[in-house]
């Protein structure tokens, strides 16, 4: 059975992962999506997302990231959680937290990273689970 | 009652509107169907010769972690591992032109 694909919301309301959406290339965007259709359609531990979907580790094990390159060879993330059973889902989800992009040859900060997981533990937190609907 | 979920399937079918999300959309579903089907193919002849992830990992000189990594996604795989895989399964891995009609039409 395939996966449902949400969107976490911020307590403000903003939804993270759309504005970094909306603010990628086009080519990156699809390509983001696609993955993630690709993902939610077999989602693990089957082999899905064509190499661009993997599992993150050290401090940010339980993550997910959709890993994908764009013009001027600057990098883009998108990241994710897996919710199987979150108070509230009808099904099992891929929630998708936020975004970020890099230039080639440079690294994410500690404190980028932190964000993320600030988003992870503040959608863990949501009781039902908070998506954009 | 649950939660709305249907917000991502919106926002999709409203982007593929646009003829140039459409395309790049498409073309990588057929690039990430191509890969994750060489992945799920090499994980069935693994089974169908009935061999742990982790003894084709001794067969290609691999660590166990290593090869139960790729075949679960999580990470990415390089042609040289995918090559060495199809070899100690006895199999080949092919490129298939697309037949000349299509490439016409494409041209």
């Amino acid at each position: 059975m395939g996966w449902r694909i949400v969107y976490y919301q911020s307590e403000g309301g903003d939804v993270p992962a759309e504005a970094f959406l909306d603010g990628c290339p086009t080519a990156v965007e699809a390509k983001m999506e696609a993955v993630l259709s690709a993902v939610a359609e077999a989602p693990p531990p089957s082999f899905s997302g064509g190499g661009m979907w993997e599992a993150m580790h050290g401090a940010m094990s339980g993550y997910f990231e959709v890993r994908v390159n764009g013009p001027g060879r600057e990098h883009f993330r998108l990241f994710c959680l897996l919710d199987r059973d979150g108070p509230g889902l009808d099904e099992p989800a891929i929630v998708v937290l936020t975004g970020l992009r890099k230039p080639n040859a440079t690294k994410f900060s500690e404190a980028a990273y932190a964000r993320v997981r600030a988003r992870g533990e503040d959608y863990k937190g949501s009781v039902p689970r908070r998506i954009a609907t | 009652m649950g939660v709305d979920m249907s917000y991502r399937d919106r926002r999709l079918a409203t982007r593929m509107d646009d003829p140039a999300f459409r395309a790049e959309y498409e073309s990588a579903q057929r690039q990430i169907a191509q890969i994750d089907a060489v992945m799920r193919r090499l994980d069935a002849l693994r089974e169908e010769a009935g061999k742990s992830k982790a003894q084709l990992a001794r067969d290609i000189d691999k660590n166990p972690a290593t090869v139960r990594r790729l075949f679960s996604s999580e990470v990415n795989p390089e042609l040289k591992t995918l090559v060495a895989i199809a070899e100690a399964l006895d199999a080949d891995l092919v490129v298939k032109p697309r037949s000349r009609r299509r490439k016409r039409v494409a041209a």
